[in-house]
């Protein structure tokens, strides 16, 4: 990943590949992720991934303090870096005083507490650290994933490297919630097997007051591109969170939504978690959703009940299961 | 940018904003600032939450901006909720907007920001802002902003000044808070537990913890052990005294304190890097996290039934003390009085009996933590107050 960036292979800005994955997408799976959204979710379990570009994350764990001290001279910038009193372990991040920190700066932190969320990577680069577990591809049907961050962002860099990752026989999924113009999905759908795709709210208010936006493009994209990709698979997702969207009227409403399109194989429902919640310290951001907890295991059983009824199976999946 | 108003001297058009956050005693600022505003002949106009009056006039029917007259401010009830609002966010160079391809991004408009005032031909800007904002002003004032800070923290943890306002009001709320768990807990005959504003400096919870005369005070400056906590406490509960008291400030931190296992979860393993869970060091704490964690613990190791308690947010609004009110007052009137005095990148600091100027520079990456060898810090000791380590 530190090789330099070829310039006939395009590039784009990628936060993390992730290998050995298995929620996103048929098979064991090799997660892109890609930096840059354009919403707002407040339970954002990926925050390192909503800017574009990249951006300092800081892990105290790893910060020897004052036995190093390093950032806290130049040509690290003025007052980024700062000890509150003498028994501070750690060194303390001014974020507003260090937003120009850049790769050239933290690569100079000796033990990787300092980091940079995202860099430039080429195709090639991706598609050769993929490649790493083509083996467990075949074996169980997986492939790449690109997720984010919206992946549609950056539609040529997608639609290279899906093309890519079909070139060199492995199946293709995204992870999206579609809030981008349409030029950028009709772009890079044909190069897709499964398109992961979020419901998160049905009302366009509330879908502004939790994301950011309302939903008006989002569901007219998700309809035109079941209707123009019909051999492309669709799988809906709710991220569901209770007080927001973890009640029946809003599955019933995604069903309405998608069941009248066959291409639409499976709505699963992703209930709330608080694994991101490390991250938005590392990058000295606020986590709006604090005093929010995880669905039941009821409440998703039941809720996943009406879904299974709505595609005609009997049997439940555990919350999460394939 | 002064305009000269002929006889009068220069007439300044100066602007007040508040930063994010209700504070108990803030119109009182903002009634200290116009009067002496007025006194000097100035003119002070308030930015609608925060800067957005600035950034987005057109979302205000007044265009953003309040002319905060002598007459107008006479009326102004200093009990009342803030007179300019705020905004969630600040921060004029990550503000967020919706762009023309309806996508939600973050922009830096702190140019644009320095150019409407000007327009509007503000050549001076008084903030009351905490620690974040703090910085935020500090960048605006390496772009050029004449700028003056007036320090605003309900922990009271703002480094050069002693006294924050908002902090007694806040520690009046916790007293009388901290009396009725005391009672509660008595009629109980438990462990109240009871949560506290203080993320990195627990004045709060230690100046309330005297007050009430707690039987043990955790805060963020000493780490605590909970077995020792659990033998004191065990000491102090007797059949004739079932109860206790114990107060926590929220970024109180422990010794030895056991992690839980998390279990392994493929979902996790499919996240993004840094995924972490609750059992996590590297967590953001949930309000009420560490009175529960106390409680919880404390529970294990005495026979004594516990349980938490948060006051948390309740201690951010409400009616501001007559401390509060006067403080509030004299913060407004020192800021005029930097600005009169061509300050220009300060915050104005209380330290008994004096009001001074302190450069922003100065001012940021600073905490006001309890000194260890604190007056207080002996006092609670002296009281018999547990403080979560032997001496």
């Amino acid at each position: 990943m530190t090789q330099p960036v070829n310039s006939s292979s395009p590039a784009g800005r990628v936060l993390n590949i992730q290998r050995y994955c298995s929620h996103d997408g048929p098979g064991i799976r090799t997660t892109v992720f890609l930096k840059g959204c354009s919403l707002r979710c407040k339970w954002c379990a990926n925050p390192e991934s909503i800017a574009s570009k990249p951006e300092l994350s800081y892990d105290p764990k790893k910060c020897t303090g004052k036995k190093c001290g390093l950032c806290l001279k130049s040509p690290f910038p003025e007052g980024a870096f700062y000890f509150v009193d003498n028994n501070d372990e750690h060194v303390k991040v001014n974020w507003q005083l260090s937003m120009d920190c850049d790769e050239a700066l933290t690569s100079l932190c000796p033990t990787g507490a300092l980091e940079m969320f995202g860099k430039l990577m080429t195709v090639d680069q991706v598609l050769d650290e993929v490649e790493k577990d083509s083996s467990f591809y075949r074996n169980t049907g997986g492939g790449i994933t690109l997720s984010g961050g919206e992946c549609m962002l950056q539609p040529d860099f997608s639609a290279a490297l899906l093309k890519g990752a079909h070139e060199r026989g492995f199946n293709t999924a995204v992870e999206t919630a579609c809030n981008v113009p349409w030029p950028n999905i009709e772009k890079v759908l044909p190069h897709v097997d499964t398109m992961l795709h979020d419901h998160k709210l049905t009302i366009p208010e509330r879908h502004k007051k939790w994301t950011g936006v309302g939903n008006e493009r989002i569901l007219a994209n998700f309809k035109k591109s079941y209707e123009t990709f019909p051999n492309t698979e669709f799988i809906a997702r709710t991220p569901l969170i209770p007080g927001v969207n973890a009640y029946e009227e809003h599955i019933r409403a995604v069903l309405a939504f998608i069941r009248p399109h066959k291409n639409v194989i499976d709505y699963e429902l992703l209930p709330y978690h608080r694994f991101g919640l490390g991250k938005y310290e590392s990058l000295g951001v606020v986590y709006e959703l604090d005093d929010y907890k995880t669905p039941s295991d009821d409440l998703v059983q039941r809720l996943q009940a009406i879904i299974d009824e709505a595609f005609g199976r009997s049997g439940q999946k555990a919350p999460g299961e394939k | 940018m002064a305009t000269e108003l002929g006889h009068a001297g220069s007439l300044r058009r100066i602007a007040i904003n508040v930063g994010a956050g209700y504070v108990p005693g803030i119109n009182a600022v903002v009634m200290g600032a116009a009067l002496a505003a007025g006194k000097m002949g100035w003119e002070l106009l308030g930015i609608r939450d925060g800067f957005e009056g600035l950034l987005h006039p057109e979302r205000y029917p007044d265009g953003g901006l309040v002319t905060l007259s002598p007459q107008l401010i006479e009326n102004l009830d200093p009990a009342a909720s803030g007179i300019l609002g705020q905004s969630v966010r600040i921060d004029p160079f990550h503000v967020r907007t919706i762009n023309e391809d309806q996508m939600v991004e973050e922009v830096d408009m702190s140019d644009h920001l320095l150019k409407r005032l000007q327009a509007e031909k503000i050549d001076g800007l008084i903030s009351i802002v905490g620690g974040r904002g703090l910085s935020i002003l500090y960048k605006l004032h390496r772009k050029g902003l004449n700028a003056v800070c007036i320090p605003r923290s309900i922990e009271n943890d703002i480094a050069a000044t002693m006294v924050s306002f908002g902090f007694n009001s806040a520690l009046t709320v916790t007293i009388e808070m901290l009396d009725k768990a005391r009672q509660s807990a008595q009629s109980a005959r438990k462990i109240a537990v009871v949560e506290v504003l203080g993320e990195q400096a627990g004045w709060l919870a230690l100046q309330a913890g005297i007050a009430v005369c707690a039987d043990a005070v955790l805060i963020p400056e000493i780490p605590c052990d909970l077995k020792m906590l659990a033998r004191r406490l065990k000491d102090k509960i007797s059949p004739r005294r079932p109860y206790g008291l114990v107060v926590v400030a929220e970024g109180a931190k422990f010794i030895n304190k056991p992690q839980k296992e998390e279990p392994t979860s493929s979902l996790k393993a499919s996240l993004s890097p840094l995924a972490t869970g609750e059992a996590s060091e590297h967590v953001i704490r949930r309000s009420g996290q560490v009175a529960q964690t106390v409680a919880t613990e404390l529970q294990l190791l005495i026979a004594e039934e516990t349980y938490p308690l948060v006051i948390g947010p309740w201690v951010r609004g409400g009616t501001p003390t007559a401390v509060d009110r006067q403080l509030g007052m004299a913060y407004g009137v020192g800021a005029l009085q930097a600005l009169k005095a061509g300050k220009n990148g300060v915050m104005i600091s209380f330290v008994p009996p004096e009001m001074k100027f302190i450069p922003l520079a100065e001012a940021i990456n600073k905490v006001r933590t309890v000194p260890v060898d604190s007056e207080f810090i002996q006092i609670a000791r002296s009281l018999g107050i547990c403080l979560g380590k032997e001496l």
